[in-house]
């Protein structure tokens, strides 16, 4: 590949830079998905295509007349390209949408360089070969960077999921309630358990009733840890009352051949909390309503 | 065939009046279960005493059932087996039934109210929670 092919790839993507970016935002927003129109506004389209198309220039300008071309780890495009990748993870772009940010540039390149070149195949065939390689490099870094984002949202998120606070609760002298909500895993177990645990001996209390209204699934992994506060908590010589089990949760606790014979299950926290009073011989009764 | 879930107070009366088909007993035991879940039930009195012939199936599912209903907070009364339905159980190794049983639905109700009289919530209605005790 002469200097001469490559100065003309250069020089055909600046003289036509305008329109390569024009259609090449039109192509993003015609990329079918619901949230794309409102994901990107149209400035921060016009500035990150700007951008990236500020380093593809330098890059064409370098591209080397033999052999093969590679992004160095610290070249400006990859930066731009994990901003850009980054961006679309934060904001909910699949990996089709983003791949597809990317491969939009190289149709409407080729299309450009189609035109331009008709009269000579050879510089033709040379700028496609090249455009071809940078874009494909390009799509790559993308992909990678998008996954590590991706999976850097995804660790964030499970970690402030283990920090969902799971209150050991008083509810009444010697009467404690552990209300659980949400997706119970080994962490968040282990965090409860040993609350519920050390709350049990500072207030002796005699019943405790765990609520899993808001526990959405149940399956064997969450049924053990269950199990193991129930255990821990009878060790202790607490009496455990369980409310809230949706009727699928019965189901599969069933078919899990998990009965908990030794805990005293109620249909709702209402009833738990009778049941636990009933337990310490207390009762609610009606007075006069204050005024 | 489909079962009926008559209520009696807060106590649920299933009676299983013939042999239901393994999709069928499927259906009343998901029916079974929403309607303990919807009425909040103190009870349930199964009687059985129209099956001759239970199969394991049958015999899993009233277990299954039994099991399901204690766990969202219902006392659990089989009424009625039949002796030979009784032999052919122990025969196939499930024993009895996991739930208590007595002979027919008048003791089996009565054991239900006793148990129920022992418990906490047993004066808690749907919409209020006045204790008449």
């Amino acid at each position: 590949m002469s200097n001469k092919l490559l100065s003309t790839l250069e020089s055909t993507f600046s003289a036509n830079r305008a329109e390569i970016q024009k259609k090449w935002i039109s192509a993003i927003r015609a990329i079918r998905s619901p949230r794309f129109p409102e994901a990107i506004n149209n400035s921060e389209l016009q500035q990150q295509t700007t951008h990236l198309l500020d380093e593809l220039a330098s890059v064409f300008a370098a591209y080397p007349s033999a052999g093969k071309w590679e992004m160095g780890e610290r070249n400006l495009l990859r930066q731009a390209l994990r901003d850009v990748s980054e961006y679309g993870a934060r904001i909910g772009f699949t990996p089709a949408e983003t791949s597809a940010y990317l491969m939009s540039l190289k149709s409407v390149l080729t299309q450009v360089l189609l035109r331009e070149l008709a009269k000579s195949p050879a510089k033709l065939q040379a700028c496609i070969i090249a455009v071809d390689d940078v874009i494909g490099q390009m799509a790559l870094v993308t992909f990678a960077a998008f996954v590590d984002a991706r999976e850097r949202i995804i660790a964030q998120q499970s970690a402030s999921l283990i920090e969902l606070a799971t209150p050991v609760v008083r509810l009444w002298d010697r009467v404690l309630l552990l209300p659980l909500v949400g997706v119970i895993d080994t962490a968040r177990a282990r965090a409860f358990t040993e609350n519920l645990l050390e709350a049990i001996t500072r207030f002796e209390a005699t019943v405790t009733i765990i609520d899993v209204t808001g526990v959405p699934m149940f399956d064997t992994a969450v049924a053990r840890h269950l199990m193991k506060s129930v255990d821990a908590a009878q060790l202790l010589g607490s009496k455990v009352v369980m409310t809230g089990l949706s009727p699928e949760g019965a189901l599969t606790l069933t078919k899990l051949g998990i009965t908990l014979p030794q805990v005293i299950t109620r249909a709702t926290l209402r009833s738990g909390v009778a049941e636990a009073l009933g337990i310490l011989g207390k009762r609610i009764v009606t007075v006069p309503a204050k005024e | 065939m489909k079962v009926a879930i008559p209520r009696l107070g807060r106590i649920l009366l299933v009676s299983i009046q013939q042999d239901l088909s393994d999709d069928a007993a499927l259906e009343f035991q998901s029916n079974l279960l929403k309607t303990i879940a919807k009425s909040e039930a103190l009870g349930v009195a199964m009687d059985i005493s129209a099956l001759d012939v239970v199969d394991s199936f049958m015999a899993r599912m009233i277990n299954d059932t039994a099991c399901m209903a204690r766990l969202l907070g219902a006392e659990v009364i089989v009424c009625g087996t039949q002796p030979c339905v009784a032999y052919t159980l122990v025969e196939m190794g499930r024993g009895l039934f996991g739930a208590d049983c007595t002979f027919n639905l008048e003791e089996g109700l009565k054991t239900l109210k006793q148990r129920i009289a022992s418990r906490g919530d047993r004066s808690l209605t749907e919409d209020s929670d006045h204790d008449g005790a």
